[in-house]
């Protein structure tokens, strides 16, 4: 993995900022960037211990370097002068010797240099010691140098610094100017450069940590009975087949287009903007689906699979019934058997979703056991899928569950968040500032979010339920409070007491009522590149309220977690920003629910 | 665990009881255990109580829920363990799902385990696969980790998985969650058939298996049986005493 080195850092936060990188520099020589050497120290102290500190000097002396490395303390010296090699011998920490490289020849010299590190720049223009310009990298391609004491400096910055990796491969990259505004650092540049630099990277090598497949980071895995290891692995090979099929997915494009309506508007919401007073409001609206969410996105892509191995009924769980809806829907329309599992307490806050499914032919088994809410159902599911597993797929409705449920369901949403980028780069010529998605299992938001992984300038924001309140008994804030765990079939983040039994979640919306996060989300969030933030019930209602009446769009209740959050994310934002949120489901599955908890609204 | 080998040299059918730790009192705990090795039973698996118990049936998931409404951890039942005043004269076995453990960690938990006087580990959502994250430990302690086989495991898997069993095999006897059934499958003879024929350890029935006329069909193609459900229910109802003919039948000497 490349290194990362933020270079001429002269302010707290911005050493803070620069936590993930691998190392910090320190500017002793003339520069606007200088700092002495007491000033060295009080930053050095932020830093964590395995962090490298680096001094960069212009011909100083040899008394001014080693009283630098001793007081500041500096584990690496870097050279930008006229430095003899006497001289760099005599320095005990590792020597990094900088050159400017403009022809080929100057590539040539690389290698006469006795340093421990070779540092590779752009030709400097007002002072030495860097230039901010990108020299042609490809100088350094068909030459015979040591990559692995390459170190890549010169105008790099977010945008092109994953370019410079693969086609330079350094040891390490380092950075100044390409993480300033207006002459300063700034921090969310330091920290989308680290990420830009190393998110890719960084996640092939904790892929790499248990048997890789099915693996994000720590997350994920295979933990199911012996009973469920064949139609498991079935499925996954399956699913390799199938994703590379140019046939399953033109006709996984057309039950989309032709049944269930997408692509579906990415609709400006100029009242909202108007009276949230800050960024351009954009709603991806999911509310337009057929059957009325996105859960139908996946139903459709696993029906078609599983018809493709040759399964022919179909097992399912639901929390507020709309996955449930989506595959009764999807089983009514290609005449596959459908059993739906449901918890008591949600077959009574979502009455219209159960008398849907089987008005479409679905047998709807309620499950009394725990809180009979989506865990009970996820449980009685498996324990069905174990007993008939030789004819029937589980359809799991969202980015949980064993590999390669959590890949395969994260793959059919993604259709969100293709659409969003697609659209909103024609409408406003950009990518989003932010995007707000609310998490329950995590399956819409892994499908908004994941087509914008690698644009580090794309903050997003999951928005999970706080019930009463995360200081609460009553919450299903699970990457607030949770903590690594195995449920249904894989390591995630769950909400467990100290002894492991998992603990029943609340949400009033059935939706987000889960225990559980997917792996995927689990692993993003420990990552940081995915900020994961609680809604209480009561600013859900309110948000519903809100939208309903500026929009006239009734969201469902899941939903209004991420309006809820979008409007707490709007007030940091300014006019000329884009924020999108993602519109999950329509309300109308609610209506009862905000009947009673909206009585009497004028 | 080097009797079970023994037992099956001597042509004898091992009986492996299954309890649910905590169910009607911590203190229970140790009586049942006495009970049944005085009894006879060949070993006992020591089930802990879990919220979300995916692999087994209303019985055993009613008994652990009854555990949990007590109290009882993972934790409590190992300290209860090392507690015990009587001798333990059977092989102990601690079947748990694997969320427990890794609460407890993985480490932790086989050196407690090995205190407790624990032989084995059953771990039912822990597959071959993923074995690395208890194996090692469970090793540093001598503790074997027990592996399932199933009518679903395919033949390539189940080489593999055989190869490296220790202890014995749990050949599950129904595609399907614990519970008591009255017929087997068609095909479980075959099946136990093919598994003893390639495991180098004991293999024992288990799951559904709760009736004389569920030994009789299988005595021949296994070397013991493994009943949960029926034992955790006469225990609940307090007539435990009716098991006793369903030992008899697994380890009184047979004529072969
Ligand atoms: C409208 C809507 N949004 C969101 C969710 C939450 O699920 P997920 O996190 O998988 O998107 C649900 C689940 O039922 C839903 O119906």
């Amino acid at each position: 993995m490349t290194r990362v080195k933020i270079c001429g850092l002269m302010e707290e936060q911005h050493v803070k900022a620069a936590s993930q990188a691998d190392a910090i520099g320190f500017v002793f020589a003339p520069s606007k960037r200088r700092v002495s050497i007491e000033r060295a120290q009080e930053l050095s102290r932020l830093a964590n211990n395995d962090m490298q500190r680096i001094g960069v000097f212009v011909n100083a002396s040899y008394e001014e370097i080693e009283n630098a490395v001793k007081a500041v303390p500096l584990t690496m010296v870097q050279l930008h002068g006229d430095e003899p090699d006497e001289l760099i011998r005599r320095i005990e920490v590792p020597v990094i010797q900088a050159f400017s490289i403009r022809t080929p020849d100057d590539v040539e010299k690389l290698n006469n240099s006795i340093a421990d590190y070779i540092l590779v720049d752009a030709p400097g223009t007002d002072y030495r010691g860097g230039s901010g310009h990108v020299f042609d990298w490809s100088l350094l391609e068909n030459v015979d140098l040591d990559h692995s004491r390459l170190i890549l400096a010169g105008g790099l910055n977010r945008d092109n610094v994953q370019a410079a990796i693969s086609q330079t491969a350094p040891f390490m990259v380092d950075v100044s100017s390409g993480v300033e505004t207006d002459g300063r650092k700034d921090e969310v540049k330091i920290q989308q450069f680290i990420l830009q630099a190393k998110g890719d990277s960084m996640e092939r090598t904790q892929e790499k940590t248990i048997d890789p497949v099915g693996f994000f980071g720590r997350y994920g895995g295979q933990f199911v009975p012996e009973t469920l290891m064949k139609a498991v692995k079935e499925l996954e090979a399956a699913y390799e087949d199938a994703k590379n099929d140019a046939e399953f997915q033109k006709e996984y494009h057309h039950y989309l287009k032709e049944y269930v309506g997408r692509e579906q508007p990415l609709t400006f919401a100029a009242r909202m903007t108007e009276a949230w007073g800050g960024p351009k409001i954009y709603l991806k609206r999911e509310d337009l689906n057929h059957t009325g969410a996105h859960k139908v996105n996946n139903a459709i892509g696993q029906a078609l699979l599983a018809q493709r191995m040759g399964k022919r009924k179909i097992v399912a769980e639901t929390g507020a019934g709309q996955h449930g809806v989506a595959t009764a829907t999807i089983c009514a329309l290609f005449d596959l058997d459908c059993v739906v599992f449901m918890g008591e307490e949600d077959i009574k806050r979502q009455q219209l979703n159960v008398f849907r499914m089987k008005l479409l032919g679905a047998r709807v088994e309620s499950v009394t056991k725990g809180s009979g809410t989506l865990k009970d159902a996820v449980n009685e599911a498996l324990r069905y899928w174990v007993t008939n597993v030789e004819d029937t797929h589980y359809l799991i409705g969202s980015a949980l569950g064993p590999h390669p449920f959590p890949t395969m369901v994260r793959d059919f949403q993604s259709v969100i968040g293709k659409e969003t980028k697609r659209q909103i780069l024609e409408k406003e010529g950009r990518l989003p500032d932010a995007i707000v998605a609310c998490v329950g299992g995590g399956s819409n938001a892994i499908g908004m979010f994941h087509p914008f992984i690698e644009d580090a300038s794309v903050r997003l924001i999951g928005a999970e339920a706080a019930g009463d309140g995360v200081d609460t008994e009553r919450h299903a804030a699970t990457l607030t409070k949770g903590s690594e765990g195995v449920l249904h079939g894989a390591m995630m983040k769950i909400l467990q007491d100290d002894a492991g039994q998992v603990q029943e979640a609340h949400s009033i919306s059935a939706g987000l009522d889960y225990p559980g996060i997917g792996p995927e989300h689990a692993h993003l969030a420990d990552n940081g590149r995915v900020t994961y933030e609680a809604i209480t019930d009561d600013e859900a209602l309110e948000s519903v309220i809100e939208m309903s009446r500026l929009e006239g769009i009734i969201p469902a209740l899941e939903s209004a977690h991420a309006i809820a959050q979008a409007k707490k994310q709007a007030q940091s934002m300014t006019a000329d920003e884009l924020l999108v949120i993602c519109v999950s489901g329509r309300g109308d599955k609610d209506m009862a629910t905000y009947a009673e908890k909206l009585e009497g609204l004028s | 665990m080097k009797r079970l080998a023994e037992l099956k040299q001597a042509g004898h059918k091992a009986f492996v009881a299954y309890i649910m730790a905590g169910d009607g009192g911590i203190e229970k705990l140790g009586e049942q255990i006495q009970y049944l090795q005085e009894r006879g039973v060949t070993a006992i698996e020591v089930g802990i109580p879990f919220s979300d118990p995916v692999a087994d049936g209303p019985t055993i998931e009613a008994a652990g829920n009854r555990a949990l409404d007590k109290g009882i951890t993972l934790e409590k039942v190992l300290d209860e363990m090392q507690r015990f005043d009587f001798e333990v004269k059977v092989p102990l076995v601690i079947m748990t799902y694997l969320n427990p453990v890794i609460r407890f960690g993985a480490e932790r938990f086989t050196q407690e385990a090995k205190k407790a006087g624990a032989s084995g580990v059953i771990i039912p959502d822990l597959p071959f696969e993923h074995r690395q994250l208890i194996e090692p430990f469970a090793k540093q302690q001598e503790l074997v980790l027990i592996q399932l086989v199933t009518l679903t495991t395919i033949e390539s898997r189940l080489e593999e998985i055989l190869k490296q069993a220790e202890g014995f095999v749990y050949a599950v006897t129904v595609t399907g969650i614990t519970g008591s059934r009255d017929e087997l499958a068609e095909e479980v003879g075959a099946f136990t058939r093919k598994v003893r024929e390639l495991s180098p350890v004991p293999v024992y029935a288990g799951f559904g298996i709760s009736k004389e006329s569920h030994v009789d069909r299988l005595r021949d193609d296994v070397d013991g049986f493994i009943v949960g459900s029926a034992i955790v229910q006469a225990f609940h109802e307090g007539r435990i005493e009716d098991i006793e003919p369903l030992i008899d039948a697994v380890t009184a000497p047979h004529s072969v």
